[in-house]
């Protein structure tokens, strides 16, 4: 069976965004320029939703675009789901700013 | 490229040409009822009990829009709840908009035999206006008069891989040919701030980027509550967006590459040509009108959709005088509301089309769209009412 598409956007990014609906065990394929890095999924990662390229300890930055857009909220495996659940989002956090003052 | 459009007085250009009935209520509503090729500003802002900024920013709406490009002439009526205000006083808008060269007719229930008797009055005027306005013939122009107010919604992850880049391809191409863009949504652009402040023209610009993200940043702390409960909403993260950040740094591939002239409030109207960031709020009902009133004489609206199932029509978002267009790059979003759809760029996804090629095809929709081509949701009679974007207490 052909790989899956995820697409990075920037060459630094440590996450994919699938542009097909990959399954649990899934080889997925990412093109980069003149290659493609291959890795299998860990579970499924609907259309859209992004999978990690590497493993995260908990804290390690996440980075889409060649930029941050959070940081890993506990240990994530390569080829698991990227989302609100694993992935902690760092600004306009009014809960984090008053758990600061407190 | 050149497109067709209706020659203003003050130089501007239409893609539209319409009468306008302003401001809300009863005698304006009427008299668009009953005149075709008439438009009004359906809205609950009308200024009574408002700062006197906020009033302010309500004249601001009701003259751009006066003197929006799409308006052939005007008529205001002077009894609204909020006209007694200074600044919202009928004879001081009409002199505003006057300044561009438009006819501009004042219906005063006080003198015109009360409110039967304005309405009448606007009636006959109105009547005598569009078939004035009808006369007008297109003339073919230069793409510089283009000036186009963009905002992305319901995003998901497909708004940043293939959506609003296309929206950038084509802000970059008016840009070029010595047109107007807007971007803006503040909150949106939490996290990729110093990304567009680079892009500004000079540091003052700059600065006023970062300021204005700094200040909507400041009174989302200040809530005390996880942003992720508000925005990204509901519908982003259904869609595959996890922060606010992954939003914002998706949301600003829609400004393009093009340095960033200047920085706008809410209606305010850009001074000269190029690329500007609007300092608004993302809410729909809030921004097309705005960007109008500001002198946009298209408005383009890019959809992800990936968090809204079961959308199979996509009726248009108030921008009173401003043609409004949907974008798409969801195949599932297309797939849904085909025929609301003007432009799907999802083929750079399936491999299809590059960027570029669906970059020139929305162009030429947008030349077409401005030559007279009508939108999909111009082919729906329906328009929610404008929410003015006012930031103060009311009393």
């Amino acid at each position: 069976m052909p790989a899956k598409r995820a697409l990075v956007m920037h060459p630094s990014d440590n996450v994919a965004t699938a542009v097909e609906e990959i399954r649990a065990g899934d080889e997925v394929a990412i093109p980069l320029q003149g290659a493609s890095l291959t890795l299998t999924s860990v579970e499924a990662i609907p259309f859209g939703f992004k999978i990690a390229l590497q493993e995260f300890a908990a804290g390690a930055t996440i980075v889409k675009y060649g930029e941050t857009i959070g940081l890993a909220g506990q240990p994530i495996v390569k080829g698991a789901l990227v989302h609100v659940h694993n992935l902690e989002g760092t600004r306009a956090r009014g809960d984090l700013t008053r758990r600061v003052e407190r | 490229m050149s497109f067709h459009g209706y020659v203003r007085p003050d130089g501007s250009v239409g893609t539209r040409n319409y009468v306008l009935v302003m401001p809300q209520g009863i005698i304006a509503k009427t008299i668009c009822d009953f005149v075709p090729g008439t438009k009004t500003l359906i809205t609950t802002d009308h200024g009574s009990g408002r700062t006197q900024r906020d009033r302010e920013t309500i004249a601001r709406v009701l003259i751009g829009l006066g003197r929006n490009p799409n308006v052939a002439s005007v008529i205001l009526h002077a009894a609204s709840p909020g006209v007694g205000y200074p600044e919202l006083r009928a004879e001081r808008l009409a002199d505003e908009i006057r300044a561009g060269g438009k006819r501009v007719e004042i219906l005063d229930p006080a003198q015109d035999g009360g409110t039967y008797g304005a309405i009448v009055k606007g009636m006959q005027l109105a009547r005598r206006m569009v078939y004035e306005a009808s006369k007008l013939r297109r003339e073919e122009v230069s793409d510089a008069h283009l000036c186009l107010g963009v905002k992305c919604g319901y995003s998901d992850t497909t708004s940043g891989i293939a959506g609003n880049p296309a929206v950038g391809y084509l802000f970059d191409k008016i840009v070029a040919a010595g047109g107007t863009a807007m971007f803006g949504e503040t909150t949106e652009v939490i996290g990729a701030e110093q990304t567009l402040a680079r892009r500004a023209v000079n540091p003052a610009v700059a600065q006023a980027i970062l300021d204005a993200v700094a200040l909507r940043e400041e009174l989302a702390k200040a809530t005390g509550l996880d942003i992720r409960t508000v925005n990204p909403v509901p519908s982003n993260i259904k869609g595959g967006l996890s922060s606010l950040e992954e939003k914002s740094l998706g949301a600003i591939h829609k400004a393009g590459t093009a340095p960033i002239r200047g920085v706008l409030k809410y209606a305010e109207r850009p001074v000269g040509k190029g690329l500007y960031f609007t300092d608004n709020w993302m809410g729909s009902l809030s921004i097309f009108a705005g960007y109008a009133a500001a002198g946009a004489n298209l408005v383009l609206f890019q959809l992800g959709g990936g968090g809204v199932a079961g959308r199979t029509l996509l009726e248009s978002c108030p921008s009173v005088v401003a043609p409004f267009l949907w974008a798409t790059a969801n195949p599932k979003t297309y797939a849904a509301a085909t025929d609301s759809v003007d432009f799907y760029s999802g083929t750079v996804i399936e491999g299809t089309e590059t960027p570029e090629e669906a970059g020139e095809r929305f162009y030429r929709i947008v030349i077409d769209v401005a030559s007279g081509t009508f939108t999909r949701s111009e082919t729906v009679n329906y328009a929610d009412p404008v929410e003015i974007y006012l930031q103060e207490p009311r009393f």
